[in-house]
């Protein structure tokens, strides 16, 4: 198929509303700060356009497989939230969310969470995993977005963002409690079986005993189901597991050491060197380098030097500064950031600059297969050299995050660097590989 | 005057974020030191880097009143300065004796402050937080203090004083103070290293600090400025993991009035030995006259 590829002048995170979700799966509604320059606009705006485009191209369709773009529900402007600023056609990212919250959809009524969804069309919802986002409170009988809630609590702070699914801030959290229900340790107390707390069973009728979260934290569990639950061999999904498997998203319920299934690799981990090493694999001398690894051998420009080539006999790592976010092409432009860290270098030994002859701040070349670059070098005993099999390997370090433009600029780091991906889900591994450097 | 506030800095948790640095220029609208500030004509061009670690500040100035320091300590010399006598062996095993010290440096805010004592107009201050404040209206700028500061706090800048600049340091966010609000460094620490507070509460938070790291086995913990011995107190005084020397910190600083007696003294016994040079040189003439002029000896 023959593709185009379009350029948009995208804005940056502050110039628009919207919520980002961190590795606990918390999600926090960030406000915008300010409107994006000139013709700039968010990832919400462009997606929204596209949709408003498409339902114009077909309006006048009568192609039954085009019904669904006809019927799509696309409105999510809302002008007073648009009042303050110069953009008057941005999409309400809180209308967004909303909707992927779910609703019922004679009446529009937020649901309470995705145990309230239908497979019968009269509810809709966006994602289930968000579900309960936007359920109603007392306070709030129409919803409201729990990202953008802010109530510090001790330990779980239930009502600071909310994360998915169902605001549970820990999963599996019923592992907190032993195979009886009672906590492993007082003070570590998180999850419990409260044998005497009035509960209602699934079925709605009442009963006794439920499981209950500290501080408001939601029990990754059927909340009714006693610890001493026998498992139903023949039962299907989480009738399957008994009272005392909390890792109910496994099939068998338990915790798994190894990933008897699914990887590519694995069953158990084990060590490989990186694609690129100065020294072959000890542990797989037959193997050698990771035979699943994904490689990139017919990209162009993304030649690999073999283990052990004497041409690139030193270590490259890679890592980040605290004084740059994500690809620096934010913070490179902030004068307070960049003064902090105004140049590109590399880190070096002591023993290496002498080898090589290079004095502190002084230009250098980093060769590798794919490029040459130059950055000055920071020569400090932080750097140790390796001593492998008898043998000085030196290694040097380099951050990422310089570029061409900004008030701090300077070579990009990843032109030096291989594409190799993990083979399970291609996770750039490359950011350590092998160089030569000298004097530039 | 009402309790004394200050900064409680242990250097054990800092980790050399610089966002002390970064929120001190924000809220003091501080520009950034640049070779060209931005403008419409250009994005701007940073200063180059300095090579000293992950220093790029490299020390107090008029827009810097924070300062992070990396000190790279080893047994073993630095690199440059003796060649002959750089380590090859990394198996040398006193490069394991590498410390990577980061202390967030600021104005102490000293009890008896020298540059206080030297202000010729009263700009300097005291405030009700016991913290050391420079009226820049009442500067003229005379530079006293930028020598009588033992820590090289203060530096001269902005457009003051008719455009000849004033003095300029840290204020511990006086403005920010009379509201109720912490210092914008301490706000922003990640990791509480700068502590704000009563003098009185830091102090003992500090002592406990330092007893646990002793019982966890680091004896060279020690507090700098917590006690009388240096300049009566420091409003903002340290935990540090080594003698105050490696952090570019003086041991034993002081108030430039404690040189008046002595340098009286001095001077008066100068005065004296000159005058009595004098006496003998004269005498010494005329006695070198009576031994070469027979003709003297007659008068």
């Amino acid at each position: 198929m023959k593709t185009e590829v379009f350029f948009l002048p995208a804005a940056a995170v502050p110039e628009g509303a919207g919520s980002f979700t961190n590795t606990q799966r918390l999600l926090q509604k960030h406000e915008k700060a300010v409107d994006p320059p000139d013709d700039a606009r968010t990832d919400l705006w462009f997606t929204y356009k596209l949709g408003v485009r498409l339902k114009e191209l077909y309006q006048n369709s009568s192609v039954p497989h085009d019904g669904g773009i006809k019927a799509l529900t696309w409105s999510y402007i809302d002008p007073e939230e648009n009042k303050p600023w110069r953009i008057k056609d941005e999409p309400s990212s809180e209308l967004v969310m909303r909707e992927i919250n779910g609703y019922t959809v004679a009446d529009k009524k937020v649901v309470k969470g995705f145990g309230d969804l239908k497979d019968d069309g009269t509810t809709a919802c966006g994602v289930w995993i968000y579900s309960g986002i936007y359920a109603p409170t007392t306070d709030h009988p129409d919803g409201f977005n729990r990202a953008a809630a802010r109530t510090p609590g001790q330990i779980i702070s239930p009502n600071w963002g909310f994360a998915w699914p169902a605001n549970r801030h820990i999963l599996y959290n019923r592992a907190s409690a032993d195979p009886a229900g009672n906590p492993w340790s007082e003070r570590k107390k998180l999850v419990y079986w409260d044998a005497n707390a009035p509960a209602t069973d699934p079925q709605g009728k009442p009963t006794k005993g439920k499981w209950v979260g500290i501080e408001g934290e939601v029990p990754d569990f059927i909340v009714t189901k006693a610890p001493t639950t026998p498992a139903n061999p023949k039962g299907v999904g989480l009738d399957y597991h008994s009272g005392a498997d909390p890792f109910i998203m496994k099939a068998d319920g338990k915790g798994w050491l190894f990933a008897p299934q699914g990887l590519t690799d694995g069953p158990l981990p084990t060590h490989y060197e990186p694609y690129e090493s100065p020294v072959e694999n000890m542990l797989y001398t037959k193997a050698g380098r990771n035979p699943v690894a994904k490689l990139y051998d017919n990209v162009p420009g993304n030649a690999y030097s073999p283990p052990g080539n004497p041409d690139y006999p030193i270590i490259l790592s890679t890592y980040r500064l605290t004084e740059h976010h994500l690809s620096g092409s934010m913070s490179r432009w902030l004068p307070w950031l960049a003064e902090l860290q105004p140049e590109l270098f590399v880190e070096i030994s002591p023993e290496l600059a002498h080898e090589k002859g290079i004095g502190n701040t002084q230009l250098v070349n980093i060769k590798t297969p794919r490029a040459t670059i130059q950055a000055k070098a920071l020569v400090t005993k932080r750097i140790r050299p390796f001593v492998i099999g008898g043998k000085t390997i030196h290694q040097v370090g380099m951050p990422w995050h310089w570029g061409y433009k900004g008030i701090a600029h300077g070579a990009v780091v990843n032109d030096l660097s291989a594409l190799v991906g993990d083979p399970n889900v291609n996770i750039h591994e490359a950011k350590v590989f092998v160089c030569q450097i000298e004097k530039a | 005057m009402s309790d004394a506030y200050g900064f409680y800095t242990d250097t054990t948790v800092c980790i050399g974020c610089k966002a002390c640095q970064v929120a001190c220029h924000q809220w003091n609208e501080l520009p950034a030191e640049l070779e060209q500030q931005p403008s419409e004509h250009g994005p701007g061009q940073t200063r180059p880097m300095t090579g000293n670690s992950y220093d790029n500040t490299g020390s107090f100035s008029d827009v810097n009143w924070r300062h992070v320091k990396f000190i790279e300590k080893s047994d073993i010399p630095a690199v440059g300065t003796t060649p002959a006598s750089v380590s090859h062996s990394p198996q040398d095993p006193n490069r394991d004796n590498l410390q990577w010290l980061m202390m967030s440096d600021v104005c102490k805010h000293c009890v008896n402050a020298p540059c206080l004592e030297v202000c010729p107009t009263g700009a300097i201050i005291r405030t009700e937080f016991d913290s050391v404040y420079i009226q820049e209206p009442v500067c003229n700028g005379c530079r006293n203090c930028v020598g009588a500061c033992p820590f090289g706090v203060i530096h001269m800048g902005g457009s003051g004083n008719a455009g000849q600049g004033t003095a300029k340091k840290c204020t511990l966010c006086y403005d920010r103070m009379q509201h109720g609000l912490t210092p914008a460094c301490a706000q922003a620490c990640p990791t509480e290293s700068i502590q704000f507070g009563k003098i009185i509460d830091l102090k003992v938070r500090a002592e406990q600090r330092v007893k646990d790291l002793h019982d966890l086995g680091f004896p060279q913990a020690q507090l700098y400025g917590a006690d009388t011995k240096i300049l009566g107190g420091l409003n903002s005084f340290y935990l540090l993991m080594d003698q105050p020397e490696v952090y570019g910190l003086p041991s034993n600083p002081k108030l430039p009035s404690r040189a008046v007696i002595p340098s009286t003294l001095f001077s008066m016994g100068s005065a004296l030995l000159v005058a009595l040079g004098a006496l003998f040189a004269f005498r010494k003439k005329r006695m070198d006259e009576f031994a070469t002029d027979p003709a003297a000896k007659e008068r």
